[in-house]
């Protein structure tokens, strides 16, 4: 992997392993896990439960300590604490000091982060207001709910103004309007020009916001890349609804495209190749068809996630993955 | 400097936190209840009813203060990890040094407040039975208050890497033999063999010696406590700590937050 200079987070060959216990052999969870993030990009780590996400974030927090492999942040190895005033970590279903308000919470995160006092009057209202929860800055927080308390853990991730973030499951637990509120942030940090890491398995929302992917199974990478280098046109495919066709008329039209057409009553439907939509367009209506409905169809990030999840391990360790182009 | 910022943070955090232990007042409450219950014993006795009053007050401070040291202190950093409210704060720039340092001074403050009130109900108690009260009280209970914070650092350091129940076990352990520490050192100079008391000497060094703080006869019978003593009691309590958080501090930051 030759180094980028745009590289916020790096992650080199990590390998990570566990022993379950005393006298236990050790249970590899990662295999060497390559990747890299970069400046103002929002990155989805994607993967079915226990693939190792957790766990690399966990590493690139400091938390766990790697068995091989080195990684790093804004250039600054991950073992060291200095540099953390500049990212911030939600981390899965966080849980906060249930006797502190949310106001008190975010001024004691900011006081670890060292902020000034000024700068935290200003800053912690703020961001009250960001994630929706001025009505309950004073409130205990072990009166929250689950999505208020993942709102706290956005805010006091973004109280000191990081430039790396790193969210770990950010929309669980929330409702439609919370996970929207919350897409809302990542996509005002990215227009701050700031960099976002997101575990996630909520495919769609990568699909919405994500710049780039890595999807990891089994503590291997196996593909990474932009989002829409996992979407090519050539999967593009549409389905289409007609009325009143003649069934001379179908019956041509299976054969020149080579289609399998379904009756829905006096309707038929039917998936094309997208470029031959216009063809099968035209001669539908001459023929006297009426057009009740045409939907484009992707391929999704879910089907190729479900295809690589069920795909069979490739290689030892393939560690830096496919990387899509 | 900023680093002494992040450790009054965690520190004020964590006195927040120990107040609300239900524990902690029950101990202190028992405490209080057996600084009182002093008056009745020395009732009993038609001699040294003062002194019999003072000993058991200043008994039980030093008692019951050591078990709210011990038993606040095992779950200290234990809870922080099943919590999982450790991650956050490890995602600042917090060292993990610094995180264990931040808990123990906050215990400790937690603990020197609970030394000061029953420290004014030994006073009333006095008072109440007429009983004298000399300067050497007070420095009697000031030691006591160094003993609670080395107590503190060992309960901290076991909570580094231990669950509370084994941290309770051999915190209690340390506390016995930090009071039997001398008598276990004069029994290994009589031994016949070298070797056994070269290994009881090694084990005096390591092991702490608690009876340093212990003050309490001086202090009943207005025997003199030279500050002198109080001074290098005191250096021995800031050295005891020192190295024993700088020694969990290593085995903390080596350990994996699953």
């Amino acid at each position: 992997m030759v180094a980028d200079t745009d590289e916020v987070v790096r992650v080199e060959g990590v390998v990570k392993d566990f022993r379950p216990g005393f006298g236990l052999r050790r249970k590899r969870v990662l295999h060497g896990v390559t990747f890299s993030v970069h400046d103002g990009e929002i990155f989805g780590f994607v993967g079915p439960n226990g693939a190792g996400k957790t766990t690399t974030l966990k590493i690139l927090m400091g938390l766990i300590r790697p068995t091989a492999g080195r990684a790093s942040i804004l250039g600054c190895d991950v073992r060291e604490s200095e540099f953390r005033h500049q990212i911030g970590f939600l981390p899965e279903n966080p849980y906060f000091y249930p006797y502190l308000t949310a106001r008190e919470i975010l001024d004691f995160y900011a006081r670890l982060s060292g902020m000034p006092s000024a700068l935290r009057r200003r800053r912690i209202p703020e961001l009250l207001e960001r994630v929706n929860l001025v009505h309950a800055a004073d409130a205990r927080l072990k009166t929250y709910s689950k999505g208020m308390l993942q709102r706290v853990g956005v805010a006091q991730a973004l109280v000191h103004d990081p430039r790396v973030v790193f969210l770990d499951e950010p929309m669980s637990g929330l409702d439609p309007i919370g996970r929207k509120e919350i897409r809302d942030v990542i996509l005002d940090l990215r227009a701050a020009g700031k960099t976002v890491l997101m575990n996630t398995h909520i495919l769609h929302d990568v699909e919405m916001i994500c710049d780039r992917v890595a999807i990891i199974v089994g503590g291997r990478i196996r593909h990474q890349g932009p989002v829409d280098a996992f979407l090519p046109e050539a999967d593009v495919t549409t389905d289409v609804v007609l009325s009143q066709l003649p069934a001379d008329a179908a019956t041509r039209l299976e054969e020149r495209f080579g289609l399998e057409m379904r009756g829905l009553g006096d309707r038929v439907e039917l998936r094309i190749d997208d470029k031959h939509v216009g063809d099968l367009l035209g001669l539908a209506l001459g023929a006297g068809a009426r057009v009740v409905s045409v939907t484009p169809h992707r391929r999704s990030l879910e089907d190729l996630f479900l295809s690589t999840v069920r795909a069979p391990e490739v290689g030892p360790a393939s560690g830096g993955g496919e990387e899509a182009a | 400097m900023s680093s002494i910022r992040r450790i009054h943070a965690l520190a004020v955090n964590t006195v927040r936190e120990a107040i609300r232990n239900k524990l902690l007042y029950a101990l202190l409450g028992f405490g209080i209840l057996m600084i009182a219950s002093g008056v009745l014993l020395a009732s009993l006795s038609y001699v040294e009813v003062d002194e019999i009053l003072q000993d058991v007050g200043l008994g039980a401070i030093r008692f019951f203060g050591s078990g709210i040291a011990i038993f606040v202190g095992i779950g200290l950093i234990h809870n922080e990890v099943d919590r999982r409210t450790i991650f956050t704060i490890l995602s600042k720039p917090v060292s993990r040094a610094e995180f264990l340092v931040g808990k123990w001074a906050g215990l400790t403050i937690t603990v020197w407040l609970q030394l000061l009130l029953m420290g004014v109900a030994f006073v009333v108690v006095s008072m109440g039975a007429e009983a004298t009260l000399r300067p050497e009280h007070a420095l009697a209970i000031a030691m006591i208050g160094l003993e609670l914070m080395v107590l503190v650092a060992i309960a901290t350091f076991f909570s580094a890497f231990t669950t509370p129940m084994l941290a309770g076990l051999f915190s209690v352990g340390l506390w016995l033999i930090g009071h039997l520490s001398r008598d276990f050192y004069a029994l290994g100079q009589q031994a016949e063999d070298e070797s056994v008391s070269r290994a009881a000497s090694a084990l005096f060094r390591v092991m702490p010696d608690l009876e340093v703080f212990n003050k309490t006869l001086e202090a009943v019978h207005g025997l003199p406590i030279p500050l002198a003593e109080v001074g290098m009691a005191g250096m021995y309590a800031l050295g005891y700590t020192v190295s024993t958080l700088m020694l969990g501090a290593m085995i903390f930051a080596r350990r994996d937050f699953k």
